[in-house]
């Protein structure tokens, strides 16, 4: 017997020519998957649509815009037909926005650089491209700009900071201050005992809860009664409690006044003691012994003020005469507290390092016209690209509202609105 | 499909795709604040790039409907769904900016991942399982036909053992179908893989005591169970290899719809709003 032969013909007779016709378990499970799968995925999106999830919505909104998170219509507003895109009208509807530059060739829509649904970021953190898409080449509609042209990046084109470019005018504080005096280590204090003075000793940041910061971003401004007088009093007898005011002339010498009327009052005999000449100023003859006690407060006062006039305030101020003998004029001090006027600075942000390793020239400064900011080559020591680094982000610094044309929002919505 | 050189051309094809949208991605996420975002320029042309590529994948199951239209080669086509669907990914995380914050989005990446994870199991099985098919299974038919082949074979195998043409004695014949009814046509009756008979060594010392029992005339007869037998252990590893071959698919092809829909959903929603 040959045994069973198996020829490609026998293998090939026994297949059913219509086997494709009928149903097979996995081309069968295939499809009910799929249509299940599909019938599935749109069911879960009608279903969070009609309860108000929006399951396709593109992420999580602002921590700002949480309350409007479930009221798409409260910024995508319907344009035409189909689109239904977050419109400049709804944002401004409760966002004040001023204008960037009246020269700019375009305005973009809100939208373009505020980006939402980004979960709890800043919205007010724009990318660079939205800055650089004008400033990189900059053009405006009209006549020239007093802008740089070319800003890339920080690091990129970015000019030197405003102060501290070569042709700034210098600081236009009328305040006689040698800062490399006040930061030497031998200073005597009012005591008579050495002291070492720091940089906050006199710049310091006033506090800003109201805002929510524990502290203002820019340095607050120096007062004489605060960070001066301690080691500045302005005694003008040693026989009077009080130093003067540190107020306009004619005050001053109304306090000198009023003061030695009210000591020779309670001490009558006084009138007898002869003027004291202050050592230190050189000029004056003794005068005649006074003959009664207007005259006595006269001469007082009369050393009082030279005192006060040619030492005290002279010290630190430029006083001018209008007329011979008159009281001197104080100029006034014009401290300058914001630097930057297209920038903004947060020093609680740079607290980390020592004042003097921005403001490098501030130690060996001696004169007031010195603008002791840091020059740009300093913030990009920490701004810089890569790792490791502080950002370099255009709106790390720059605004592109101008603020200073902030309106108030006059809004008509109502809290049902938002909280039904 | 066996992954060998014909494939280099698509495999630099998608390399150089990949390349360059990379390239790009770094560029232009490295000049954004919080990266690429769906809904910049070049974002919306990731995501349109992406979802075209999608689209292409979806048509090779369309293909295979129509095998007569010429619409090309089913191996091009084949190719093509496994090489531009390798950079699919690259282009929707790229589209996305590595980040899906929304309900919809997540679901569509999960499926994805799913999708292309499922893809590519398929794809190595479908490189090694196929030759292993040809060398373990000569005897390969149909998988559709398997049952009905299956059918052929025992009753091929009930006719033998019911006409036996050769001069033996009775009691030989009983003994020999009585074998056959207890230890072979129960074998042949259902897919049994741990049956004695589906194990070669088994089956070859059980046919060998079978013969030793009988007289030689039905020697040829035992032979051709034994052959019969052999077909039916062929066909259980076929249809074992074959599940492995294909069972994938249950996932691949159902998530791959449910994407396609879902995503074109995102993308007209993306688009509105």
């Amino acid at each position: 017997m040959a045994g069973r032969i198996r020829t490609t013909k026998q293998l090939a007779q026994r297949i059913q020519l219509d086997y494709f016709k009928k149903p097979f378990p996995l081309p069968l499970w295939k499809r009910r998957l799929s249509y299940g799968l599909v019938a599935l995925g749109l069911l879960w999106l009608g279903w969070d649509s009609l309860s108000g999830k929006h399951a396709y919505n593109a992420g999580p909104l602002s921590h700002g815009h949480q309350i409007v998170a479930g009221n798409c219509q409260a910024c995508h507003v319907q344009q035409g037909s189909f689109a239904m895109k977050a419109s400049d009208a709804a944002c401004t509807a409760c966002h004040n926005a001023p204008a960037h530059q009246a020269k700019q060739l375009f305005t973009p829509p809100c939208a373009s650089c505020h980006v939402e649904h980004q979960g709890a970021v800043r919205l007010a953190a724009m990318s660079d491209a939205s800055c650089t898409v004008c400033h990189a080449n900059l053009k405006v509609k009209e006549g020239q700009t007093a802008f740089a042209t070319k800003i890339a990046s920080f690091s990129q084109g970015h000019p030197e900071i405003l102060a501290m470019r070569p042709n700034h005018a210098p600081d236009p504080g009328t305040i006689k201050l040698n800062h490399q005096i006040h930061l030497k280590k031998d200073l005597r204090g009012p005591d008579g005992l050495p002291v070492q003075l720091n940089c906050s000793d006199c710049h310091q940041q006033t506090h800003n809860v109201a805002s929510g910061k524990p502290l203002s971003p820019n340095m607050a401004e120096v007062t004489f009664e605060k960070h001066c007088m301690s080691c500045h009093p302005l005694v003008f007898d040693s026989r009077m409690a009080d130093p003067a005011p540190h107020k306009e002339t004619k005050v001053v010498e109304a306090y000198v006044v009023a003061q030695y009327t009210s000591y020779i009052a309670r001490h009558p005999d006084a009138v007898h003691e002869p003027v004291r000449l202050n050592p230190s100023l050189l000029g004056r003859p003794i005068p005649p012994a006074p003959r009664d006690a207007q005259e006595w407060i006269a001469q007082q006062t009369e050393e009082a003020e030279r005192l006060l006039w040619q030492k005290s305030c002279k010290e630190c101020h430029p006083l001018t005469y209008p007329a011979p003998s008159s009281r001197p004029e104080v100029p006034v001090a014009h401290e300058t507290l914001r630097w930057m006027k297209n920038a903004s600075f947060d020093h609680t942000a740079h607290q980390l390092v020592a004042c003097a390793e921005c403001h490098t020239e501030a130690p060996s400064s001696q004169r007031t016209e010195d603008v002791l900011l840091p020059v740009i080559a300093t913030c990009q020591k920490c701004h810089r690209e890569g790792q490791n680094a502080a950002g370099t982000y255009c709106s790390e610094c720059h605004a592109y509202h101008d603020w200073s044309q902030a309106k108030p929002v006059r809004s008509t919505n109502s809290i049902s609105q938002f909280a039904p | 499909m066996r992954i060998d050189s014909t494939h280099r051309p698509w495999a630099v094809i998608a390399a150089a795709a990949l390349v360059i949208s990379s390239v790009a991605y770094v560029l232009y996420a490295s000049s954004q604040h919080g990266g690429l975002r769906g809904g910049t320029a070049m974002g919306l042309a990731f995501g349109i790039a992406g979802y075209v590529l999608m689209l292409f994948e979806g048509l090779l199951g369309a293909r295979k409907k129509v095998p007569v239209w010429r619409l090309g080669r089913a191996q091009t086509w084949m190719r093509g769904h496994l090489w531009l669907g390798m950079i699919t990914l690259p282009l929707i995380l790229f589209h996305a900016g590595f980040a899906f914050r929304g309900p919809l989005t997540r679901v569509l990446m999960l499926l994805f991942f799913l999708v292309y994870a499922s893809g590519i199991l398929g794809a190595a099985l479908q490189h090694y399982l196929p030759s292993m098919i040809t060398s373990r299974v000569p005897l390969e038919t149909i998988y559709e036909e398997i049952p009905h082949v299956r059918r052929q074979l025992r009753d091929e195998a009930d006719a033998l053992v019911d006409s036996l043409a050769v001069e033996v004695e009775h009691d030989d014949k009983v003994r020999f179908r009585e074998s056959y009814r207890t230890a072979i046509r129960p074998f042949l009756d259902g897919p049994q893989p741990d049956a004695l008979l589906a194990n070669e060594q088994k089956a070859t010392v059980l046919f060998e005591s079978l013969r030793r029992g009988l007289p030689a005339a039905l020697h040829p007869a035992v032979g051709d169970l034994a052959s019969i037998c052999e077909e039916e252990r062929q066909l259980i590893v076929q249809r074992r290899i074959y599940h492995w071959l294909h069972a994938w698919l249950l996932v691949h092809v159902p998530l791959s719809i449910a994407l396609l829909v879902l995503g074109g959903v995102h993308a007209v929603l993306a688009l509105r709003y």
